[in-house]
């Protein structure tokens, strides 16, 4: 799965954001990767592509490859060959959209079906800044997105493009999470070396509040 | 409102070409597109926008009839308004499919063109939701697709120039009369309707017309450009990936809005079966444009530069010298098909 390519970094994932569409996919991944929303928001069509490399706290680097999808049922079959390899997903929903989160089963089929069968999924509660500021907007419980994740093995968090809430961690956790899981697959297999320390942590991640300072 | 087709003291030696042609009793479409193939001038927005119309089937292009022919045109467009439009808009969006599709289209109206100022005005992102709407319900075997809200922008624009009788980049929303945009709003949902009737496929389900136009892309660039096809392949990139949007948006977005619309005049004047196939062939020598450089570039910076052509300077000069060599290059293929053919 991690595979040393070139010098500048260790591990290459390649990671999927789904979800149905306008539930905030490319901002999210703008205001990861630039630290900014969109200047000129457009509809995904078909797949996008970023990258961003991240520190590991025991040293090293993890790049991280992502694909932004279009979310929109028509471009299925188109979307889902780049599933093809991913090792991790940000499965994203609308907090203020029922609907958008009761997709959610069918994207995380179709993505244990086409992506790697240990596939690592991140499920994200979006624009929780809508809520904070108007309660009565929410249509999804976080109890009841818990549960869901829960249920099916995944993680969960909820995030805001627009404030930045929890943006970084959510892409960040994910890829420490494929870290962490990979490595633990590669001492069950013993085929690493035997120096390699359990519990590494991707450097600069706290859950809560990153202001999203990325000079990128 | 200065009048844009009168500011010139003389009008262009192409501009008078099209003038002569348009000014006939009877207009030969042929000549029209002849003409219309190496652009419209862009000091006359009238010109363009008759010429399209006239192409696309909605203007007759016998005179007489002309007012006639309009008129039945929008009381067809009103009638269906009435009854796709009325009954959804009236009760909020629900469950239902229609519902779903005028949500989705809601969803995309704010993200659609928002480099030009006009589709951030409500009256047009109003009138542009009809229109997607009443084509999307016209059309159920491809319903709604994202990307469509993007062809149908330089309809509204060049009508609505017209209209206005401006230039499009000066278009005052609030300078136009319900019945101007009554009369823009017709035309361009049946300029669309026509224009997207030769590539309907793209949007149907497994979207096969796509499919194939990347395959004959794929086989255009393995002929004649080996290297680049090769480089391709080693670096793991994908044709379906490199190429998609291309086909599906009609390098809408590759281009700056007027060398869309530059572009769009070719495909309009292209002969009666279509512009699809020569789309095709815009698209490898667009492609083989940037060869030098992608040559040069690993997986993930081509990845990073298709998606983000440096175009933004472009102007007509660039598409004029692309649509001449996409013309040869079509034409030595359908002379002699395996001609090129390296095996
Ligand atoms: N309030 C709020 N709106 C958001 C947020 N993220 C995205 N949006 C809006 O949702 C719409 C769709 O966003 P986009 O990223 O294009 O969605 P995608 O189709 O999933 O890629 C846009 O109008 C955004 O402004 C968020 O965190 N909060
Ligand atoms: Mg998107």
């Amino acid at each position: 799965m991690a595979a040393v390519h070139e010098d500048d970094y260790d591990y290459l994932y390649k990671v999927v954001l789904v979800g149905d569409a306008t539930v905030g996919k490319t901002h999210l991944l703008s205001r990861y990767i630039k630290g900014s929303l969109p200047k000129n928001p457009t509809a995904t069509i078909g797949v996008e592509f970023a990258t961003r490399t991240v520190p590991l706290a025991v040293g090293g680097t993890v790049k991280a490859q992502i694909w932004d999808t279009a979310g929109q049922e028509r471009y299925r079959a188109i979307t889902s060959a780049h599933y093809r390899r991913a090792v991790g997903a940000l499965l994203v929903y609308d907090i203020t959209r029922e609907g958008t989160f009761k997709s959610c089963t069918k994207w995380m089929e179709e993505l244990r079906q086409s992506a790697e069968p240990d596939i690592v999924i991140m499920l994200v509660g979006n624009k929780v800044d809508l809520v904070e500021k108007d309660p009565s907007l929410r249509q999804v419980y976080f109890d009841a997105a818990h549960e869901f994740a829960k249920l099916h093995g995944l993680i969960f968090e909820e995030a805001s493009a627009v404030t930045s809430h929890n943006v970084k961690y959510i892409f960040e956790h994910l890829l420490q999470e494929i870290y962490d899981q990979t490595s633990k697959r590669r001492e069950q297999q013993s085929i690493d070396n035997s120096n390699m320390v359990g519990g590494i942590q991707v450097a600069a991640i706290g859950p809560k509040n990153d202001s999203c300072d990325n000079s990128c | 409102m200065q009048s844009a087709s009168s500011t010139g003291t003389q009008r262009s030696a192409k501009a008078q070409k099209f003038h002569r042609l348009l000014s006939l009793p009877t207009v030969d479409l042929a000549a029209l597109r002849e003409l219309l193939w190496s652009g419209a001038p862009e000091e006359d927005p009238k010109v363009r926008a008759q010429s399209w119309q006239m192409l696309l089937g909605y203007l007759p292009p016998v005179q007489d009839r002309q007012p006639s022919g309009l008129q039945k045109k929008r009381e067809e467009y009103e009638e269906l308004r009435r009854r796709h439009y009325l009954p959804v808009e009236a009760e909020a969006p629900s469950g239902d499919v229609d519902g779903a599709i005028l949500r989705q289209i809601r969803l995309d109206i704010p993200r659609t063109s928002p480099g030009l100022p006009i589709f951030g005005h409500q009256r047009i992102q109003q009138l542009l939701e009809r229109i997607l709407f009443i084509w999307s319900l016209r059309h159920p075997a491809s319903g709604y697709v994202q990307g469509i809200n993007d062809l149908a922008t330089p309809f509204v624009v060049v009508l609505l120039a017209s209209e206005l009788d401006c230039l499009p980049e000066e278009i005052n929303v609030d300078a136009a009369s319900d019945d101007t945009l009554d009369a823009v709003e017709a035309g361009a949902y049946w300029c669309l309707t026509k224009f997207l009737s030769d590539i309907q496929d793209h949007y149907t389900s497994g979207q096969p017309g796509i499919q194939q136009m990347v395959a004959k892309l794929r086989e255009i660039v393995h002929r004649i450009d080996q290297k680049l096809y090769d480089h391709l392949e080693e670096q793991g990139l994908d044709f379906l990936q490199l190429s998609f949007r291309w086909m599906n948006c009609l390098l809408l977005r590759e281009f700056p809005f007027p060398c869309v619309i530059r572009l769009w005049d070719t495909y309009i004047a292209e002969p009666l079966e279509g512009f699809s196939s020569f789309h095709v062939y815009v698209c490898a020598v667009f492609l083989i444009y940037w060869s030098p450089q992608l040559k040069q570039m690993d997986y993930q910076q081509l990845m990073l530069f298709m998606q983000k052509l440096p175009t933004g300077k472009w102007r007509n000069q660039e598409i004029e010298t692309l649509l001449a060599e996409a013309f040869v290059l079509k034409s030595l293929f359908h002379s002699s098909p395996n001609h090129l053919n390296p095996r």
